[in-house]
């Protein structure tokens, strides 16, 4: 049985966990779906009451009845390198290549409809609070006056895409920054504008969820020359992210947010405060974790390794052999 | 009309420095022009920030 990876070429970060999958011999078939139609290809049957389907990419061929888990990394747009791309054709190839793989038995990290259902700040707020997180006082709004009067009520306040994405044209970061007290909230009306109240942290939590693993690091926030910097992604810092404990309420909470959110994989993100506090500012659905890895050392890609090996459902345990064939 | 949110942006950095690796099909890894496989290097990692949270990826917003 095969582990189906779903992403581009550089993705480094992906390689982790594939040096260990093939330590320990399981069967492995990246593919991008930006490939399809050129150096990756699908097939698939509805006959006589039952499917049979195959996949293949960099010469190597899989039954889809073959894949045990899939792991969506960053893969890329379907079709997107075909060799006359369309939007008609991405659409086609998106369809054709998830829908076979919606209902093949594997094992998903993450399934596509909760992928997509999670990327959602808002109903991530929600579910931190359902779940005994602390979430900052939080407005999104299209109202100034809504924002001048949460402005009023906390008056140390952070602003935020809603959406997490940054605008293209032209390329611009949209990092979180603080909001002056003064500030003329008129423009709230042109955009949902998320404002949050600033905590005062003293450290910024990355905890990486893997199945039921949960491996937290810890980055302790130095005096920055310059205060009005709050993001930890725009800042250098020369403090390295050091492994932590995670509170077991905290842990609790975490693993209540991934079931109720049908996540396999979360890297979610804490501010620290002054009384050691852990307060949610996200969960990404598929967040980065080389780089805790790289500083703190935790075996996150050896977790994800194991995690994507076990077994499919109904699969034998000690089911090894075919799945994945050369292509001639 | 600009959305009060974009009062905050900044010109994104681009990250387009070529890295020292290469994808080998064959072995589905990255690897080093002397044959390492770039993963397992995490000196190097570090240094290009490529496995690392950033803000303004084109592609994937959720990192």
């Amino acid at each position: 049985m095969t582990v189906l990876i779903l992403t581009c070429e550089e993705d480094v970060t992906a390689d982790m966990v594939v040096v260990h999958l093939n330590a320990s011999g399981v069967p492995v078939v990246r593919l991008d779906p930006a490939d399809l139609t050129g150096d990756a290809a699908l097939s698939g049957e509805f006959v006589h009451g039952s499917f049979r389907g195959h996949l293949s990419s960099g010469g190597r061929l899989v039954s889809i009845g073959g894949i045990r888990s899939v792991w969506v990394r960053r893969p890329g747009e379907a079709a997107a390198r075909a060799a006359e791309p369309s939007a008609w054709l991405t659409e086609e190839s998106g369809q054709a290549l998830y829908g076979m793989l919606r209902d093949c038995g594997a094992r998903w990290m993450n399934e596509p409809d909760a992928a997509h259902r999670a990327r959602y700040k808002p109903w991530q707020l929600r579910l931190a609070q359902r779940c005994g997180l602390p979430v900052p006082a939080t407005l999104i709004t299209t109202f100034p006056r809504a924002a001048r009067e949460f402005a009023a009520r906390y008056p140390d306040l952070v602003v935020k895409p809603v959406s997490g994405a940054h605008p293209q044209d032209p390329p611009l970061a949209v990092p979180t920054s603080r909001v002056p007290p003064e500030a003329d909230f008129s423009a709230v009306a042109h955009g949902p504008t998320l404002l949050q109240r600033r905590v005062a942290k003293r450290a910024d939590i990355r905890l990486t969820a893997v199945g039921a693993e949960l491996l937290a690091a810890r980055k302790t926030t130095l005096a920055c020359p310059d205060p009005e910097e709050v993001d930890v992604r725009f800042t250098a810092s020369p403090e390295p992210w050091r492994p932590a404990e995670v509170p077991p309420r905290v842990a609790e909470s975490v693993r209540a947010y991934l079931r109720a959110a049908h996540l396999a994989y979360g890297a979610f993100d804490f501010a620290e405060d002054g009384d050691g506090t852990w307060w949610f500012l996200e969960c990404n659905q598929s967040g980065q974790f080389g780089f805790v890895e790289v500083d703190t050392g935790q075996p996150i890609a050896r977790t994800i390794a194991e995690w994507l090996a076990r077994p499919a459902f109904g699969e034998p345990v000690d089911a090894g052999g075919p799945g994945t064939a050369a292509v001639g | 009309m600009q959305p009060f949110a974009l009062n905050y942006a900044r010109p994104a950095v681009e990250l387009e420095a070529t890295t020292p690796y290469v994808y080998d099909s064959g072995l589905q890894l990255n690897v080093l022009l002397d044959g390492r496989v770039a993963a397992g290097d995490h000196a190097l990692l570090r240094e290009l920030g490529t496995t690392t949270s950033t803000a303004g990826s084109k592609t994937h917003f959720d990192d």
